[in-house]
């Protein structure tokens, strides 16, 4: 098992999902997930902590969710700790040098960590105060 | 093909689906302060228009919604965009913003030795002063609401829920300041903020 990313904790946490990376995108995605019947089977990867079309994915059962810009602040990070959904912002991959920063950030940092996380089975590991992990078990 | 731009009615009821994510019609009346009937037929005409669709009771907006709000606000809202007094009311909703982010952020977990652990509600004196600091900010708010509501009226809806939610948190029901699934002070906090964005054409801070 390894730690393929890290980023901020939301909050402290014995629980540890483990599900398919899916990365989404926009709103449809959301609604096509959810009509799926499947969400519970999948690692939500969402580009930042006001990534807003997510609420319903949470308020419908979403087991983790990573986000790759954000703080625990955010409306995401204060909607995760009311649902207690596991929650890892502003991830990073820990073979890659390129981390988030605010309005410095290109493509190319986001295009990196959806093409090495989707599709990939991972478990959340939150019980850290303030560092969240993604361990790739596949 | 051009599309046309939302007229107004339309505007409130789609902007209101896309603020909520997910909401039935009850809902969506009492956010624009307009009748369950009304919002009805707007609902359709926006289900025709591939804005939005029902699952199950609720609303979700689909993916075009966004971008249809964003050509009408720029229509709609021009004058407002041009006015330098709601200019600085957004500039001075930021700082307030912050504020009041840090404080919920505090409502959920208090620091303890260093570790955040999750806020269980014991200790009322703590819960308290929180609570106290939140009902500043709404104050602050509400002011620069009165202001905007002299723009358009919709956002004096946003005044009532605050001061509902903001009653019920001193009654004693302190779900009201955070649940995601009650017109907590955080949900109707957050959804004047995006509402406030769109209206001016501005980008939100991550």
């Amino acid at each position: 098992m390894e730690v393929v990313a890290e980023g901020y904790n939301t909050f402290e946490t014995h629980k540890s999902p483990r599900g398919v990376v899916k990365y989404l995108d926009s709103p449809q995605d959301v609604i096509s997930l959810i009509q799926s019947g499947t969400l519970t089977e999948y690692i939500l990867l969402v580009r930042g902590g006001t990534t807003t079309f997510l609420a319903p994915a949470l308020s419908t059962g979403a087991i983790g969710v990573i986000t790759m810009s954000g703080a625990p602040e955010s409306h995401l990070g204060i909607l995760s700790r009311e649902f207690q959904t596991p929650c890892v912002m502003t991830a990073h991959l820990t073979n890659s040098d390129s981390r988030y920063e605010v309005g410095n950030s290109d493509e190319a940092h986001f295009d990196e960590i959806a093409k090495t996380l989707e599709g990939m089975t991972v478990q959340l590991d939150c019980a850290e105060s303030e560092v969240g992990k993604v361990i790739a078990i596949s | 093909m051009t599309v046309a731009v939302l007229e107004k009615q339309l505007y409130d009821v789609l902007n209101a689906v896309v603020l909520k994510k997910m909401a039935d019609i009850s809902a969506i009346s009492e956010a624009t302060a307009r009748d369950d009937e009304d919002v009805k037929t707007a609902m359709e005409t926006l289900g025709e228009r591939s804005l939005v669709v029902m699952v199950g009771e609720s609303a979700m907006p689909t993916d075009e919604a966004v971008a249809a709000l964003v050509t009408a606000a720029a229509k709609h809202y021009d004058e407002v965009r041009q006015d330098t007094v709601i200019a600085q009311v957004a500039d001075k909703f930021e700082a307030v913003n912050q504020r009041f982010l840090e404080a919920m952020s505090a409502w959920q977990q208090v620091d303890v030795g260093g570790r955040k652990v999750a806020n269980d509600h014991q200790d009322s004196s703590y819960d308290a002063k929180i609570i106290d600091k939140m009902d500043k900010l709404v104050s602050r708010l509400n002011r620069q609401l009165e202001v905007l509501a002299e723009r358009d009226p919709r956002f004096g809806t946003y005044s009532t829920r605050f001061d509902r939610a903001m009653c019920l948190v001193e009654g004693g029901e302190i779900d009201y300041v955070s649940s995601p699934t009650l017109d907590s002070l955080h949900n109707i906090w957050f959804e004047f903020h995006e509402d406030l964005l769109r209206t001016l054409g501005r980008a939100r801070k991550e």
